[in-house]
């Protein structure tokens, strides 16, 4: 059953946020939620915690409506981090998982527990604004997760993070599965999707446009990825003019190209081979991630929101 | 924790204008409440207990209390050890003053100068030691007055028609000596008696001649709500001290809560904790938790002072031999009642003032911008303030009841009226439950601003759409 969000919509003032959304998150998995700045993944997410509640439709889970489940079941790691920087790591972390629900005990032992799987014991008696950057985000994740939840819903969790908290952070997630935990993220960095994440969503303003389980979305996507790379002719020129083949990257090292499904990539090879080429690579790949949400979100941004569709292609290459 | 330069069309948005992003009223476990907001108070309050400026401004005020309650004290002994003798030779060419010969004029000017007391205190000498000296040593004694030795010589003759003259030797400014004026009353006394003397009365007619006429005050309000004058005179003291401490209290700890929910909110722990709790548990528990600590302050101030201003009189006792003159601080009866009433006030203003701060600093962005968006609720109670300083001396003008029973200025004024005048036990009550009234819908708008508020990051709405989001289910 797991997390059931059915056709809810939002709007604020006069903006229409959220239009007939609509998402399955199976109980146990990782869930990518992706899409540009500003397409309504923060309010989603705020509307799956019932912070704020939607203008239509439903969201369960296991069947019973959100607001009815205990908020100790709910971890949520917002966009924006933030901790009392004046108060102690311990006395704050108690805190937050005293008021999801635990025990003064219990919530002694679990801090005790992740205090020490993050190796940062020795900072429970500081304060929060005498730690570095890097810690202070094991502290947010920790405040996140130390009323042991079941549901896991972070907002952009790997922002910020240099390579070797990254890393911390996604063996953790990968612990959390193993736990059985169910985790939602939204994140702009699409390979950790693609490393992580079973199933995965991409909306852009307010509405779904592609959904479904990675492999599928690939393959729904009905292109492939075909590089290739001639030692005498770099430029290829003549690659525009052959059907179906769209030229995307011409690189240094190869070119690169999308291709229909249905089309034999042995053509190009042929083609080559006419046109004197001396083919050095040639190679045939599903497209990434990275490709299917330019493909669909980049040109529903171009016409309105150019900015936002730079940061988007900076961010992820 | 990063700072994003580029600027995204959501945050575009927001600020063009601020979307009512109104955070669920209601949760289904909501049987939590007594709970969340009880964890809230506890760390509320113990945050502001060990907050490093909130220590030590506490230890500031309590020393400074301290040393303002021994200050009486001190400069009391201080005069009373620190005055010397003043030395007096007084020589006599007018012969015998309203029959009184020299020895008897030396001991009506030491009655006289060092008052009746003398010669009951041993612990210390009198203020003025007085001596009789003969004609012939007036230039000797003169030079004694030039060169210090002698503080003052006074010298009586009599002129032509018979009347008592003086003159008054002195080395030190005349104008600032404090001398001059006491030993003068004596002057006129003598002068006084000696005339009377010359027209054939004799002291006793002429001391009833002077007598002071019986000159009785009676309050009819005195009457009314049978209090003594002392207690009339602590009740103004308390009046004073009463209001305020009340309206320093509600407005630094109002102040405390809007940037408290400021800070909570610029540091975005807010988002964490609204998933946690309903923000109606998140505004309570701040407010009463603020308050608590609050409390605790102003009762560590109010016992230290009062327990040092009693310690005044023991130890001046101790020190001086004698307690009289001290502060006789009247801590019974209605003095019980006024800081009774003292606390209740404070208790219901500060939640009445606290839930609007609550609002104001759920509106704000940043921390510092929260000074200037309280400022509305610093001029509104600062009306009552002021008046409250009018009010001591006329608590009963019927502008004075009208303005008594607002909710917003009651806490001062009605303190003072009930500090400085008779106020009916059913007035009290009266403003109580209108003061429970008003924070009941402060708390409800307060609320509903405060759920939209935490979450918004845009610009600070006006009055108007202030009003929509209250009105907002």
């Amino acid at each position: 059953m797991g997390l059931l969000v059915e056709h809810i919509d939002k709007s604020f003032a006069q903006n229409h946020v959220i239009k007939d959304l609509s998402m399955e998150v199976r109980e146990g998995s990782i869930f990518g939620f992706l899409g540009p700045n500003g397409a309504g993944k923060t309010t989603t997410m705020r509307m799956i915690l019932d912070i704020i509640r939607p203008d239509s439709g439903r969201i369960t889970w296991n069947g019973k409506d959100v607001r009815e489940v205990p908020r100790r079941n709910w971890g949520y790691l917002p966009e924006e981090r933030g901790l009392y920087p004046k108060v102690k790591v311990g006395d704050q972390l108690v805190f937050l998982a005293r008021l999801n629900g635990l025990s003064k005990f219990a919530a002694r032992e679990q801090l005790d527990e992740w205090l020490e799987r993050f190796q940062i014991t020795e900072y429970r008696n500081m304060k929060v604004e005498e730690l570095s950057k890097g810690n202070q985000q094991k502290i947010q994740f920790i405040a996140t997760i130390v009323h042991d939840p079941l549901i896991l819903i972070m907002d952009e969790p790997f922002s910020a993070l240099d390579p070797v908290n990254a890393n911390l952070l996604k063996e953790a997630f990968l612990e959390m599965h193993g736990r059985g935990k169910t985790m939602i993220f939204s994140t702009h960095q699409l390979e950790q999707v693609e490393e992580l994440c079973e199933d995965v969503l991409i909306i852009d303003k307010g509405q779904t446009v592609v959904q479904g389980s990675v492999r599928e979305v690939k393959r729904q996507h009905g292109r492939n990825v075909a590089r290739l790379k001639l030692d005498n002719d770099p430029e290829a020129l003549w690659l525009d003019t052959l059907d179906g083949v769209q030229v995307t990257k011409r690189r240094q090292d190869y070119i690169e190209m999308q291709i229909p499904a249905n089309l034999n990539p042995n053509l190009i090879v042929e083609a080559a081979l006419q046109h004197g080429g001396i083919i050095s690579r040639f190679e045939l790949t599903e497209p990434s991630l990275t490709d299917i949400f330019i493909e669909h979100v980049g040109k529903a941004t171009l016409p309105d929101a150019p900015s936002a569709l730079s940061k988007q292609a900076g961010g992820m290459n | 924790m990063s700072k994003k330069t580029v600027v995204t069309p959501e945050q575009r948005t927001q600020q063009q204008e601020p979307s009512p992003v109104a955070v669920g009223l209601g949760r289904y476990d909501q049987q939590n409440t007594p709970r969340n907001i009880g964890l809230i108070i506890a760390h509320e309050y113990k945050k502001r207990l060990t907050q490093r400026s909130f220590i030590i401004s506490t230890i500031v005020i309590l020393i400074l209390i301290i040393i303002g309650s021994f200050i009486p004290t001190i400069v009391k002994y201080i005069s009373a050890t620190s005055t010397a003798q003043t030395k007096m030779v007084v020589v006599n060419n007018a012969g015998p003053i309203a029959g009184m010969n020299n020895d008897a004029l030396l001991s009506y000017i030491n009655t006289n100068l060092n008052g009746p007391t003398q010669g009951q205190s041993t612990s210390s000498p009198p203020p003025y030691s007085i001596q009789l000296a003969s004609a012939d040593s007036i230039s000797s004694l003169q030079s004694q007055v030039k060169n210090g030795s002698l503080s003052i010589l006074l010298v009586l003759d009599r002129s032509a028609n018979q009347d008592v003259q003086f003159t008054y030797y002195t080395n030190a400014n005349p104008n600032s000596d404090p001398n001059v004026s006491n030993v003068q009353t004596v002057a006129g006394q003598l002068s006084l008696l000696d005339r009377s003397s010359r027209l054939g009365l004799t002291p006793g007619q002429t001391s009833k001649l002077f007598a002071q006429p019986q000159f009785s005050v009676v309050s009819v309000g005195q009457a009314q709500n049978k209090r003594s004058t002392s207690e009339l005179v602590s009740g103004i003291i308390l009046a004073y001290v009463g209001f305020i401490l009340i309206f320093m209290a509600v407005l630094l700890y109002g102040n405390g809560v809007a940037t408290g929910v400021a800070e909570e909110k610029g540091s975005r722990i807010m988002e964490i904790l609204v998933n946690a709790a309903t923000p109606y548990q998140l505004m309570a528990g701040k407010i009463l938790g603020i308050g608590a600590a609050g409390l605790t302050q102003m009762t560590a101030f109010v016992v230290v002072g009062i327990s040092m201003l009693l310690l005044q009189n023991p130890i001046q006792a101790a020190l001086l031999g004698s307690s009289t003159g001290g502060l006789n601080l009247d801590i019974t009866g209605s003095s019980i009642t006024i800081l009774l009433l003292l606390l209740l006030y404070f208790i219901l203003g500060f939640l009445l003032y606290a839930t609007l701060y609550a609002a104001l600093g759920a509106l704000v962005k940043r921390q510092d911008e929260v000074q200037n968006a309280v400022q509305p609720l610093t001029w509104l109670f600062m009306v009552g303030y002021i008046a409250s300083f009018f009010i001591v001396s006329a608590p009963d003008a019927t502008w004075v009841k009208v303005i008594s029973y607002i909710p917003f200025w009651t806490p001062t004024t009605m303190l003072v009226r009930a500090a400085v005048s008779y106020v009916a036990w059913w007035e009290i009550a009266l403003t109580v439950v209108l003061m429970i009234v008003a924070i009941f819908i402060c708390t409800i708008i307060a609320a509903r601003i405060y759920r939209f508020g935490v979450l918004m990051y845009g610009q600070r709405p006006g009055l108007g759409q202030l009003i929509k989001l209250a009105r907002m289910k």
